[in-house]
């Protein structure tokens, strides 16, 4: 076994679980930035014109990934952490994100 | 063609062949090195899957979407040329931009940053994606989701570009 190998089995968890629940909360924020501004609560701006609002609301929920993913990554990654309960939150995130991306739920707000 | 058949056709590949070798590769049984080598040619795919999933994303979002949502001159009749206002002016394609097009413009970027999490565990933890239940199970889970959000999105950009191809 090479000194390598030996890293990768003892490595805490925390990084990967960051990584997983910083997608949940991209996926997330996706489906939040979708229903405001099908609410009409928040739109967006678009940042490139001929793409429209959803230039704008996938930037902004991009941003909201990676800024997730490095604030976790930073406490978490040498941190060996319940994988269950980091699993449940992240899927239950991803399972809303979607959600509120679906359009026949916008009728519900909109 | 390039967003839907080279790119997007590739990641949805890549993603079918990265959830096989997951699920028929794991286990805890094998050596370290067999393990670790095993897990080499894995991590390409997934990192393969992932930057081709942003490709496809970005490509549909600033490429191909602009000229699919331009406004057509006021009292054009050939609406051909303006695939969103073709599809809208015929009531039994609606759907396809108010349910089809949605769809696509979102979803795709969820699929892309979850395989972008799950490569950069691949990435950081090699073998252990293998040998370990728990990372395994919650790769292939996530995996499992990017291939149904991106299929989706595949199939509903068919039904769109039946209707009103962008040339």
């Amino acid at each position: 076994m090479t000194t390598t190998d030996q890293g990768h089995e003892r490595m805490p968890n925390g990084a990967a679980l960051a990584s997983f629940l910083a997608a949940g909360t991209g996926v997330f924020a996706v489906g939040f930035f979708v229903i405001v501004n099908e609410a009409g609560l928040f739109a967006a701006p678009a940042l490139y014109g001929p793409a429209g609002g959803v230039s704008g609301r996938t930037t902004f929920a991009a941003v909201s990934w990676l800024v997730a993913w490095a604030v976790l990554h930073r406490r978490w990654k040498d941190r060996q952490l319940s994988a269950n309960r980091v699993h449940t939150i992240t899927l239950v995130l991803i399972a809303l994100g979607i959600m509120l991306s679906f359009p026949p739920v916008w009728r519900i707000v909109a | 063609m390039v967003h839907g058949v080279v790119l997007g056709g590739g990641a949805l590949m890549a993603l079918a062949a990265a959830l096989f070798a997951l699920r028929a590769m794991r286990g805890t049984d094998a050596s370290h090195a067999v393990a670790e080598d095993r897990t080499r040619y894995l991590v390409w795919l997934m990192v393969f899957a992932a930057a081709t999933l942003w490709l496809t994303v970005l490509v549909g979002t600033y490429v191909n979407f602009p000229p699919y949502r331009a406004t057509p001159p006021d009292g054009l009749a050939d609406l051909r040329q303006y695939p969103r206002s073709l599809i809208q002016s015929n009531p039994a394609t609606v759907w396809l931009h108010a349910f089809a097009m949605e769809i696509k413009e979102h979803m795709p970027w969820m699929a892309a940053m979850v395989a972008t999490a799950v490569a950069f565990v691949a990435i950081r933890y090699r073998s252990r994606l293998l040998t370990d239940p728990q990372l395994n199970g919650m790769a292939t889970m996530l995996l499992a989701i990017c291939f149904v959000l991106a299929s989706l999105a595949g199939v509903l950009g068919i039904f769109i570009n039946k209707v009103a191809p962008l040339d």
